[in-house]
């Protein structure tokens, strides 16, 4: 529960214009995406904290200030944001390429659609492989797998591009392109596959498929959900997507027996 | 004294490495259904891991409300995920003896997840006899200011909670008023989440005050 008084918009807008405070322009930037805030300089003000990454080198604390406006873009909704955010899938930055997947996944807006499909069109063993010295993957492929799920737009070019994915060696890929592929063809064997990654030995990996079988809204995951070796918090959360994509009485049941 | 079954239960548990075993030893002493396993129990809680959690919970509810005092006491302040459970316990065991510390959950604690258990304890802990009145309107209040909750789930909760303590307890009329007036709310466009928006107006529907 809030323990501070209630930040104001206008000053929260103020301190996203004040440049010379990343620190004040960080939070503004999560404050204004958190709140769902709709003032019209919102949106502008975000747009402009992105100019720092044209900057080389970047300046880390702008940097910082640049992701926490990526992810309020995606909350916000506002189709402006769409451009500027897939120019960002071209960054050489990981986590620019990443969080901007993600936000352009919330916007579910279907011309980013192209933009995201290509990042992953090099496959299993270019965009999916590892880099040298790192646990990352050469492409942010998870969050790009979702985006093209969340936004919904089924083709057979998306589809093949997603398709490998679903024999890749990392489990959370595998559970992405699942995901994905239930959310766009229908076909409720890509949710079977997700329902047995309920049953992977680590926990990461049952959090990771719970959530994405909420994701889809496929009512027919809803006992798994309810089965499934995870903590309650996560399955309302996974339930809560369900119920919202489905409007099923039936998963309100299931919520209220385990809140 | 612990019986010899319960001491090699114990055991197990100490000797056990993996999440399997672990379940497995925490099943053993569970099924003994012996009190002197509550403690034992309680202290699993707060392992981090909520299959062996799970497990435990449901070994503390089926020992009955004879492991609330223990419960009260044995509550590790500084574990979210164990104090989740032990209010989920209580909760479960609709013990009036838990009352004050699911009030004091609902207030103070920082974790949602402990704050939507002890709403739902505050919904259905056994207040039958009309001695209980002050309980049952501590208990109503506590659900007013859940609805009112920063996090979803707590508010999910206080929708559930008011249908059920409007539904079979002996509520007053201001308080019955306060209720639906908080139900209306939480259906309406003035709450973000739909899934609360759904869950209040399923429990305007049951209550015929659409």
């Amino acid at each position: 529960m809030a323990v501070t008084a209630p930040l104001n918009e206008t000053q929260v807008i103020a301190n996203l214009g004040m440049s010379a405070d990343p620190s004040a322009q960080y939070y503004a930037a999560w404050w204004l995406g958190k709140m769902r805030s709709r003032h019209p300089e919102a949106v502008p003000l975000l747009l402009k904290t992105l100019k720092a990454l044209e900057q080389t080198p970047v300046d880390q604390d702008r940097r910082g200030v640049a992701l926490n406006a990526i992810r309020a873009l995606g909350r916000l909704g506002n189709p402006a944001a769409r451009n500027p955010l897939c120019e960002l899938l071209n960054s050489t930055d990981y986590t620019m390429r990443e969080e901007a997947a993600r936000s352009l996944g919330r916007l579910r807006d279907p011309a980013a659609v192209p933009g995201i499909r290509r990042l992953i069109e090099s496959g299993t063993a270019v965009a999916g492989g590892e880099q040298t010295g790192s646990p990352l993957l050469q492409e942010p492929c998870e969050a790009l797998i979702e985006a093209l799920g969340d936004i919904g737009l089924c083709s057979a070019e998306t589809l093949a591009a997603i398709r490998p994915f679903a024999n890749h060696p990392r489990p959370l890929i595998r559970a992405a392109a699942y995901r994905a592929l239930l959310q766009l063809t229908g076909d409720s064997s890509w949710g079977v596959q997700l329902i047995e990654l309920l049953k992977h030995p680590e926990a990461l990996v049952r959090r990771g498929a719970l959530l994405d079988l909420g994701a889809t809204g496929w009512t027919g995951a809803g006992s798994a959900i309810c089965a499934a070796a995870v903590e309650p918090s996560l399955k309302l959360v996974a339930l809560r997507s369900l119920a919202e994509h489905s409007e099923d009485p039936q998963v309100l049941r299931a919520m209220d027996a385990l809140i | 004294m612990a019986t010899a079954e319960l001491t090699a239960a114990f055991a197990r548990l100490n000797r056990a490495t993996s999440t399997a075993e672990l379940v497995q030893a925490t099943q053993a002493i569970a099924s003994l259904q012996d009190p002197e396993a509550a403690e034992t129990l309680i202290k699993v809680l707060g392992f981090n891991n909520p299959a062996v959690a799970n497990v435990a919970t449901e070994g503390l509810i089926r020992l009955g409300c004879a492991v609330v005092p223990k419960l009260l006491v044995n509550l590790d302040a500084r574990n979210y995920g164990a104090r989740a459970w032990v209010v989920k316990v209580l909760a479960t065991l609709r013990d009036p003896r838990g009352l004050e510390l699911l009030e004091h959950a609902l207030q103070a604690d920082i974790a949602p997840s402990v704050r939507r258990a002890a709403t739902r304890g505050l919904a259905e802990l056994d207040l039958n006899n009309s001695r209980d009145a002050d309980a049952l309107r501590r208990c109503c209040d506590g659900l007013l200011l859940a609805g009112r909750d920063d996090e979803w789930v707590v508010r999910y909760a206080a929708a559930f909670g008011l249908e059920r303590r409007l539904q079979h307890s002996n509520v007053s009329g201001s308080m019955t008023d306060q209720a639906l007036a908080l139900l209306r709310q939480l259906s309406s466009s003035s709450e973000d989440v739909k899934v609360v928006r759904l869950r209040a107006q399923l429990a305007l529907q049951r209550l015929n005050a659409e």
